[in-house]
């Protein structure tokens, strides 16, 4: 009772935040199918949102806000569970509130009839819990545990329809990938608590933490009196950069992302686009002060490279969840570089901007598969409805949603006007002007980003133009009845909602600077680099400009029709629709030899370790029958030897006069006779 | 009579109850047996209860809680001095935690054997036989009580997977026996060496008291286990070898690769609720063994070991795990998956950091709730079709959906889900074998990697075993018939289920519940041990 | 003079005359008579040795105790045979071997 008289009004707001969905999910589990209704997990995220509002208005630009309470302890050390609002952990709630209210209002529409909804409400409020938790966890522990809670929850909503093979597959590789992340995470842990013997963020990294106190010689790394060999504070680093690699699908890790669209749509534009795939680039940039060059240098090529790969994969991809997977991971790969490069509060801005036209994306999507998921059924046709060739000429029929994806999409390829324009932007600028101070090598950088986000306004367009533009390439749906409708007023709110957010009003007054984006000034900047200003007016130039041939080029293949046939279809192009075979590689490299390495354990274990028992157990047994054989045979052998020999003898005296009695008294006579004869022979004196 | 010695020898009492009572009223035993169960279970919580955190225990008696000593064995050896034994039992942090676990166990376990037809009475009394045995062994001070304790746990077990067991029975029995008999007989010769070496500081006889066995001035000088650690038997320190045999004794029951073999046989024939026990308490009694008896005796040897016992615990870890990829049938998934999670104990404890030890003891207490209840869902589908091969099932999870939800809670729990007790006993683990280096230089910190390593293998096994048991189309070998047979979890059933859900999840969102208990006991067995360098 | 000698060696004569009718005969009632001499050779050594009893008339006594005993056997034996005619319509020793297993 006396902690809580102490909790001041942001905590006691936060803890609203987590337990509302908390409570909407124990209602579901508790009522489990006679709960079909998603009014109370809305109900519940609305709360989550108001508080999350509150909390924002108090804590942004404020006094951080730190409350913690005992929650158990190991010998000496005593661990903490507490709630860290700061800048970021608030401009988070606020976004993954945000972002969580409109999916949940489009979800009742769209998953509306659905067979296991009553689990669909459970999983979703799970995830926001978790989610939530993980934001404002103010130790690494805690953070762990809503990280790992997030990838369950995404666990079971990719396999949602669990009849589907493809989504029982998918959410099993994404569990598995994202575990490879947790331990590297687990390991970070362990390397910080070996350490600094806490796992407290705010004593870890605060102003004046212990990570920025410990010193570094590149021999030694030295806290008080605990000292390791320097290269673990590298490995640490590398530990907590595996751990985001996976949750937010880096390349090599990145191969979970696109089959995890086996979940409903509005579930990937959630978890999969807006939120849990960035938690990767939260966590990096809540334990910042930890990472030295190196591993800085890594995680910006790392990204770099994953931006560049998945756009080049997204060019090919028919199906139109996949494409904005692979769009997804490539705009992860741009946050990663915006930390990699130092500039974290860009790389925050970037994810903020990005939940909001990508889940519009998706949500977007989401209502295109609807309809075409009702042409098919009622016209009984045979085709996938995520499949963009079976799409085309939408846009007549449904306008609303046309334009709320544009929005999306100029968003995505960074057109001016858009909240994507200034996030994108500050993010090259930024990262040409950091190629400047480092060896010529790390140009590719920069470059590749921009080529990536040539490559961007080029898929993204395809898409656009494929699906709205064109005629219909079912030939039923041109004539006569109307099968195609806009989508219904629930799920268009929300869209349009997220595609108020994608524009430039909400960020900054100016859609041209970002410089002036409250987001950005929200967090400290690392050591300021000296402006290059000649950055800041050609890049933005260069970008837009490459964007706009690119869409023009779109425009010209997709809209018009003037595809030049044949002539793309080379190797480079199914090697990008083939994702990279890195499917195939990860089959053939890890899970064949990984289940053939235990089947051949199972082997050992059965014929030698256990054979070895087993014959151990035969000598003894090979020992014991030959023991057994000998004392039936010798020494039990030479008793019953007499008796049986005695019985022969009879038998034979015995001949063939039986039952005589003449003859048994003529043999006691004799047998009397030969008595006395001897007696008297031996005893006669 | 005190409190602790009802707890222990109230299952006997009802196993004479049961004796007694003619076989028409067989209806009658496993009420009798729950009934008993769930006094000792009310009476083990009470002593959870009122257990003072404050004493440690471990190697000071006046620490010890709910302390019972009497006389047992007098007998005067002429010039070998009098044969002293004692009835002594008492509870500190290591125990109490047991002796709640084993009462809680051995409830669910009568609770799982409702449906023996074959001879109730004697599967009843072997069980409540069994179930005193283990109260005894988790509480007994003295070394002779304790291997009576020991020993008297082996019989009624040899019984009960011999006679209610599968196909295969006897030879799983007979395995099962001969490897814990082989261990035990060369305790037998350890117990009577330290015999011969330790002197009660009071009375100056020979003693079996296994807190005097813990303080080297109670050691002769030029005893065979003197602390001077000089006496060799064939070419090995006399206490090095002692250390090793008693290790043996006690990793059988863990069990540790390679001595591992005989688990998954006697899984897989055991009964349903001996498998629960099994895996539940009785690899425990291994862990606790070590701690209680290998660590405080010896704990000089103990830390110039503690590199083995580590890589002894890796190989465990990342052994099972790998095995139980192999399996197809569920059981023997779920007894593999039990050699890797006790992997993690004998890296804990031999990390010998507060964090290590006290994961160690938490992964015990949290594998015996877990394991039970993988035990029990096995069992529930086995008792349905008499089949448990993974390939003959498919999509479970549209015909029985609670017991799927059941199932994945379980299989989620031990795979390390946060807020689930596997998560805090492997992650602490973990990170105390990570510090063990900068702590004490006991193990290098590639071995807490290996170990991380074994828990993403068994989010694999696990996922993928319940992808294809659970997940897709409903296909069934058995067809329609399994179709009817395969009835979702009933009430009973339930009833077992949700409070080990309940426990692993309390356990795992409040850990203080154990790791308050342990703290003192932890840190002072550190100190006893660390104290012998 | 007649010895002791004498006495033994009717005695002999005639127990082996009755031992071989015993052993020999394939009737019953010689078997029978067989018997008595047997008995009568006894009683004669007993009668020769009770000369030297000095006296106290022992080995008469005991003479005229077996007589008593034979005759009584004897009836005994009689009727027993008759009971095997009956039963047998034989008395042929060899014909009666229900003795044997």
């Amino acid at each position: 009772m006396d902690q809580l008289s102490q909790i001041s009004t942001p905590v006691l707001a936060a803890l609203i935040v987590l337990c509302a969905p908390l409570i909407s999910f124990g209602l579901s589990a508790i009522a489990g199918k006679r709960l079909r209704s998603g009014i109370p997990a809305t109900v519940a995220i609305a709360i989550s949102l108001l508080a999350a509002i509150f909390i924002f208005a108090t804590v942004w630009n404020g006094q951080q806000v730190h409350q913690q309470t005992s929650w158990f302890r190991i010998g000496e050390h005593s661990f903490k569970a507490g709630i860290l609002l700061n800048n970021l952990s608030a401009l988070l709630l606020l976004l993954v509130c945000a972002i969580a209210l409109p999916v949940h209002v489009y979800s009742m529409v769209y998953m509306k009839g659905d067979y296991g909804i009553h689990r669909y409400w459970l999983y979703l409020s799970l995830f926001c819990f978790a989610m939530l938790g993980l934001v404002m966890a103010d130790s690494l522990l805690l953070m762990y545990i809503g990280w790992e809670l997030v990838g369950f929850a995404s666990y079971l909503l990719i396999g949602f329809w669990f009849t589907r093979p493809a989504a029982i597959k998918a959410n099993k590789k994404a569990f598995l990938i994202n575990r490879i992340g947790d331990l590297g995470f687990l390991i970070g842990i362990a390397i910080i608590y070996t350490q600094f013997q806490t796992l407290d963020l705010v004593a870890l990294f605060g102003d004046h933490g212990m990570v920025r106190e410990a010193f570094n010689d590149g021999v030694e790394w030295r806290y008080a009196q605990h000292a390791m060999p320097a290269f673990w504070l590298t490995i640490a680093g590398a530990a907590f950069f595996l751990g985001a690699m996976a949750k937010s699908a880096q390349f090599p890790f990145h191969i979970w992302l696109p089959d995890a669209m086996e979940g409903p749509t509005s579930v990937s534009s959630l978890i999969h686009a807006a939120t849990m795939v960035a938690a990767g680039v939260f966590m990096l940039v809540r334990i910042s002060p930890l990472f030295d060059a190196q591993i800085l240098l890594l995680i910006g090529a790392i990204g770099a490279f994953t931006a560049l790969m998945a756009a080049t994969i997204a060019l090919t991809q028919q199906d139109i969840k996949k494409i904005l997977a692979f769009s997804t991971i490539s705009q992860l790969g741009f946050m990663m570089v915006a930390i990699g490069i130092g500039q974290y509060g860009v790389a925050i801005f970037h994810l903020v901007t990005h939940a909001f036209f990508k889940c519009l994306l998706f949500l977007s999507a989401g209502a295109v598969i609807h309809e075409m998921q009702h042409v098919k059924e009622t016209l009984k046709l045979e085709l996938d409805p995520q499949d963009i060739r079976n799409m085309g000429g939408l846009r007549r029929y449904m306008p609303h949603t046309f334009r709320l994806t544009l929005v999306a999409a100029l968003a995505l390829a960074g057109l001016p006007l858009t909240a994507g324009y200034l996030s994108k932007d500050a993010i090259l600028i930024f990262a040409f002007e950091w190629a400047e101070w480092q060896s010529a090598w790390w140009k590719f950088i920069p470059v590749s980003l921009l080529v990536t986000s040539a490559l961007t306004a080029f898929y993204i367009a395809r898409l656009v133009f494929k699906v709205f533009y064109g005629k219909p390439r079912i030939s039923a749906i041109g004539q006569g009845t109307n099968y195609l409708h806009e989508a219904p007023r629930g799920m268009l709110l929300p869209m349009l909602f997220l595609g108020l957010c994608s524009l430039f009003p909400l960020f900054s007054y100016n859609p041209l600077l970002f410089e002036d984006t409250w987001i950005i000034k929200g967090f400290e900047l690392p050591e300021t680099l000296e402006r290059v200003n000649i950055y800041h007016t050609v890049v933005p130039a260069a970008v837009n400009g490459l964007a706009i041939v690119m869409i023009f080029i779109a425009w010209r293949w997709y809209a018009q029709g003037k595809y030049p046939q044949g002539s793309l279809r080379g190797r480079l192009y199914e090697f990008s629709a083939a994702q990279w075979y890195l499917n195939v590689m990860y089959e053939k490299g890890i899970v064949k030899p990984l289940l053939k390495v235990s089947k051949m354990l199972y082997a050992f274990d059965r014929t030698i370790v256990d054979g070895l028992v087993d014959t151990g157990a035969g000598t003894v047994r090979w020992f014991a029958n030959t023991a057994q054989w000998l004392d039936r045979a010798l020494v039990d052998g030479l008793v019953n030897g007499v008796g049986k020999a005695a019985v022969f003898a009879g038998g034979v005296l015995r001949g063939s006069r039986k039952g005589k009695i003449q003859y048994y008294l003529f043999s006691m006579f004799l047998v009397l006779l030969i008595v006395l004869f001897v007696g008297l022979k031996i005893f006669s004196p | 009579m005190s409190l602790l010695s009802v707890l222990i020898f109230l299952p006997l009492l009802a196993a004479l109850l049961i004796l007694l009572v003619p076989s028409a009223y067989k209806a009658l035993y496993k009420y009798l047996a729950a009934g008993v169960s769930a006094v000792q279970l009310l009476l083990a919580a009470y002593m959870y209860t009122s257990f003072d955190e404050k004493l440690a225990g471990v190697s000071a008696i006046d620490s010890y809680q709910f302390v019972e000593k009497l006389p047992w064995i007098r007998l005067n050896l002429g010039s070998l001095g009098s044969l002293e034994v004692d009835y002594f039992v008492g509870v500190d942090g290591f125990s109490i935690l047991f002796l709640f676990l084993t009462a809680l166990v051995m409830f669910v376990a009568v609770v799982a054997s409702w449906k023996i037809d074959k001879q109730p009475k004697g599967f009843f009394s072997l069980l409540l036989l069994l179930n005193m045995a283990v109260m005894g062994v988790f509480v007994a001070l003295d070394f002779f009580l304790f291997y009576v304790f020991y020993e008297v746990m082996l019989l009624p077990l040899y019984f009960l997977i011999g006679i209610w067991g599968g196909a295969r029975r006897e030879y799983a029995a007979m395995k099962f026996f001969l490897y814990t008999l082989f261990g035990s007989v060369f305790m037998l010769l350890v117990m009577v060496g330290l015999y011969f070496s330790v002197i009660d500081p009071v009375t100056g006889n020979h003693t079996f008291n296994l807190l005097h066995m813990m303080d080297g001035k109670n050691y002769l000088d030029g005893s065979i286990f003197s602390v001077s650690g000089d006496y060799q038997l064939f070419g090995i320190a006399a206490r090095l070898l002692a250390f090793i045999v008693l290790f043996i004794a006690f990793a059988i029951k863990v069990p540790i690769v390679p001595l591992h073999t005989w688990l998954p046989d006697a899984h897989v024939e055991a009964p349903t609720p001996i498998s629960i026990i099994l895996a539940g308490i009785l690899l425990k009694v291994g862990g606790y063994g070590m701690i209680r008896i290998c660590y405080s005796i010896f704990p000089d040897i103990a830390l110039d070991s503690a590199w083995w016992i580590g890589l002894i615990g890796v190989i465990s870890i990342l052994y099972g795990a790998l095995n139980a990829l192999a399996q197809q049938d569920l059981k023997r998934l779920v007894a593999y998956s039990s050699v890797s999670h006790m992997g993690f104990v004998l890296l804990g404890i031999a990390s010998l950091t507060p964090e290590g030890l006290s994961g160690a003891m938490f992964q015990m207490v949290s594998h015996g709730f877990l394991s039970a209840m993988l035990f029990f869902l096995v069992g529930i589908i086995y008792d349905r079709v008499h089949d448990r091969m993974i390939y003959n099932f498919r999509g479970l999870g549209t015909m029985m959906p609670k017991y799927t939800a059941f199932v994945a809670i379980a299989f989620f729990a031990s795979l390390g889900l946060p807020g689930f007790s596997a998560f805090i006993a492997e992650a602490f683990t973990i990170i105390g074998a990570f510090n063990a280096e900068s702590v004490n230089g006991l193990l290098p910190r590639w071995m807490a990697i290996g170990g991380a390593i074994g828990i993403l293998l068994s989010a694999a096994y696990f996922l993928w075993t319940l992808q294809r048991m659970f997940f897709g189309e409903t296909r069934l070998k058995g067809g329609d018939e399994w179709k009817a047979r395969l009835t979702d979890v009933d009430g009973r059933e339930t009833f077992v289920l949700v409070p080990m859900v309940i426990l692993a999840l309390l356990f795992g969102l409040m850990p203080s519940l154990a790791f308050d208990k342990i703290n003192a006991s932890v840190l002072s067995l550190i100190e006893l041990v660390s104290g012998a360098k | 003079m007649i010895s002791l000698t004498h006495f033994l060696l009717v005695s002999a004569l005639l127990f082996s005359t009755g031992l071989y009718a015993v052993l020999a005969k394939k009737n019953a009632i010689l078997v029978l008579v067989g018997i008595e001499l047997m008995i009568n050779a006894a009683v004669l050594n007993l009668v020769a040795f009770g000369r030297y009893d000095g006296g106290l008339y022992g080995g008469q006594t005991f003479a005229l105790f077996a007589i008593v005993l034979a005759a009584a056997a004897v009836a005994v034996a009689l009727a027993i045979i008759l009971n095997v005619y009956k039963h047998y319509k034989s008395i042929n020793p060899d014909d009666i071997n229900d003795l044997k297993d």
